[in-house]
């Protein structure tokens, strides 16, 4: 399991929150202890007072014994069990706070030279369950040897520490939370350029656009620029690969021409079986030609064409490729219907249906186009004879020829479904009222 | 007829030429798009078959050409671009079919035909005068129901003049459409076709107009 984010945005952010988290604990600590030591250092300022004032009023009675001379247990100190308390101890005798009573205060032994520091300071486990802090002095009155310990609850220090402390902790996490919050916006902000670089290569794969915009953030505009030269060698290699088809499929027509003339002299084909092999042959370089063209529309196009006039050309040529019909053509196109196809893959759909239709038709044909929602579709039908529904299917089926000796019902129909499907639109057959055939053809409209 | 074929593939021109010579048609060939602009410019023909992808001056421009200098012959386009945007350019530019490659020999033969026919004004295939009937899509003659047969050279005379029956056809514009571009024509050989043609279907039928030319005539005018 990887312990890393595999979303860039996710390392940006783990990265960030560890480090905003290790940054406030550590400014939680540093301000406790400074509150701490504060805090503590007041106690010990009252326990050293009270060590002086219990000092001073230490005297030696005539029988040698130490004894307070003044009344010195002022509140806190008269109070008993609230922990705070003194002692003074010459070795001998002790002289104990009211407030301690009868208690005996376990704090450590004065150490040898403790008296150099005349105080000493440190916790104890005191009486009972409190745990107490204590302060020690040590005085020479007389001939004695005097230590003298204060003492002063622990609580003392922790309960204004926690009263302090709790809002700056509170104050601490808001801002950890604050912080959070910024940087998931920032963050966010920060990678809205990839996002749109996303959005903007889908466009590109899509062909909604030919390139991406130029206009990027430092960072990325170099993998940008990297992008576009891909797209546009793509393209071009596309191109370069089409044509290379095309030429290649136009480069074997001519001897395939001179094949099936040079077939035909002098009875050399008398069963036509080789007439047969030029046009399979025929047929498959059509068929890859059209493919390969076909492929190439996965390439960046924002074609548009206007429907009508190619339309109007297609219908103006329809006497010249079948002579001697007289044919009624209605067209009702509105002139300002474009559809997003290349003109040459329009004229290739509209060609091959179009001419079915008037092969077919006895006198009329008609052809409309009206845009519903994003497609505009084009209806092409005629009075002829008509398919029937079962044959259909067989129709749209590359590589069948419903009448062999009509070309045309051929792969004309399955390539311009083909065609139809790669733009994102698509080609039904159906009965027109006129009697004959009805092909609905839709393609994208552009915008 | 008289066809000029542009086609710069020579073997599939010679081809071409060899089957239609075969079919009683004259013949020019131009490899190029220059040389044909300027045979069609300059020359007479019945018809052209002319390739799109030529060398020097391309095909649809050599048409624009013709058309723009008022030549109106039939163009046939033959070429191995069978793209509909093609067709439709190609149609434009003036052209009146469209063949693509391969292709059956004997259909640019019959397509040919049909274009001659149809630029002589005759909507039906079958052209009749007096006795004399010429199936103009086979080729063939028939005088009082029965074929009629005729060398290549009166073929073509008489198909000349049938297109045009009732109309006086220049003695040249005969001599032109009948003997290939660069033949020697010897000024009496008209006259000696002719009056072979004259001893097969009838002195009558055809009538010579002095110093313009001959005329196929069911003689009722």
């Amino acid at each position: 399991m990887r312990l890393t984010p595999a979303s860039l945005g996710g390392r940006l952010f783990l990265v960030a929150a560890i480090l905003i988290v290790a940054a406030l604990i550590g400014a939680g600590s540093v301000t406790g202890l400074i509150l701490y030591r504060f805090i503590q250092g007041q106690v010990d300022q009252r326990l050293d007072t009270q060590i002086a004032a219990v000092s001073s009023a230490l005297s030696v009675t005539l029988d040698n014994h130490l004894s307070l001379n003044a009344q010195i247990e002022g509140p806190p100190f008269d109070r008993p069990g609230t922990g705070w308390y003194f002692e003074v101890f010459d070795g001998e005798s002790r002289i104990r706070s009211a407030s301690l009573g009868a208690a005996e205060l376990h704090v450590p032994g004065p150490w040898p030279f403790e008296w150099l520091t005349r105080s000493a300071a440190g916790d104890s486990p005191g009486i009972g369950h409190q745990s107490l802090h204590f302060r020690t002095g040590s005085e020479i009155v007389g001939d004695h040897i005097v230590t003298i310990v204060a003492t002063a609850p622990r609580s003392a220090i922790w309960r204004p520490l926690f009263e302090a402390l709790s809002p700056v902790l509170i104050a601490l996490a808001l801002a950890g939370v604050a912080l959070v919050l910024a940087m998931l916006v920032q963050v966010r902000f920060g990678l809205r350029p990839l996002q749109a670089l996303r959005t903007a290569v889908a466009e590109v794969r899509a062909g909604r656009r030919e390139r991406i915009s130029a206009n990027q953030p430092s960072e990325i505009a170099p993998l940008v620029d990297e992008l576009n030269n891909l797209i546009a060698d793509n393209a071009e290699g596309l191109a370069r690969a089409r044509r290379h088809v095309s030429n290649l499929a136009h480069g074997l027509k001519t001897p395939l021409a001179s094949l099936a003339v040079a077939l035909d002299e002098r009875g050399r084909d008398p069963a036509g079986e080789l007439h047969e092999l030029i046009d399979q042959m025929d047929r498959r370089i059509r068929h890859h030609l059209g493919r390969a063209r076909a492929a190439a529309q996965h390439g960046p196009t924002r074609a548009q064409t206007s429907l009508a006039t190619r339309v109007t050309d297609l219908v103006a040529i329809l006497p010249k490729i079948h002579p001697g019909k007289s044919l009624t053509v209605i067209t009702d196109i509105a002139p300002q219907i474009a559809v997003a196809c290349e003109a040459q893959d329009l004229d290739e759909m509209l060609g091959n249906l179009v001419d079915n239709a008037a092969k077919w038709a006895s006198k009329r044909m008609s052809v409309s186009a009206r845009i519903v929602g994003s497609e505009v579709t084009i209806v092409i039908e005629d009075d002829g004879p008509g398919l029937a529904d079962d044959k259909i299917p067989e129709a749209l089926r590359p590589g069948q020829k419903l009448d062999e000796s009509a070309p045309g019902y051929g792969f004309g129909l399955p390539l311009t479904r083909e065609l139809a499907e790669l733009y994102g639109g698509g080609l039904n057959l159906g009965r027109s009222d006129l009697g004959g055939v009805k092909a609905t053809l839709m393609l994208p409209v552009a915008c | 007829m008289r066809v000029l074929l542009v086609e710069d593939d020579r073997e599939l021109a010679r081809r071409i030429a060899e089957f239609l010579r075969s079919e009683r048609c004259v013949v020019d060939i131009a490899g190029n798009g220059e040389d044909g602009q300027h045979l069609g410019e300059t020359e007479c023909y019945d018809a052209a078959v002319l390739d799109l992808g030529l060398p020097k001056v391309q095909g649809a421009d050599v048409l624009r050409a013709w058309r723009a200098e008022g030549r109106n012959f039939p163009v046939l386009i033959l070429t191995a671009r069978d793209g509909w945007s093609e067709k439709v350019e190609g149609f434009k530019a003036g052209a009146d079919d469209y063949l693509t490659k391969p292709f059956r020999v004997e259909e640019l033969v019959m397509r040919l035909r049909a274009l001659v026919r149809r630029a002589a004004g005759h909507a039906d295939a079958h052209i009749v005068c007096g006795p004399l009937g010429f199936d103009a899509q086979l080729g063939t003659f028939e005088l009082d129901g029965l074929p009629l047969r005729l060398t290549a050279l009166e073929w073509r005379v008489l198909s000349c003049l049938t297109f045009r029956k009732e109309i006086v056809v220049d003695r040249i514009e005969l001599i032109e459409r009948v003997y290939e571009g660069d033949a020697e024509v010897d000024s009496n050989s008209l006259e000696v076709i002719v009056a072979r043609i004259r001893r097969k279907i009838g002195r009558a039928m055809i009538e010579t107009v002095r110093g313009r030319g001959y005329r196929l005539t069911a003689g009722k005018t």
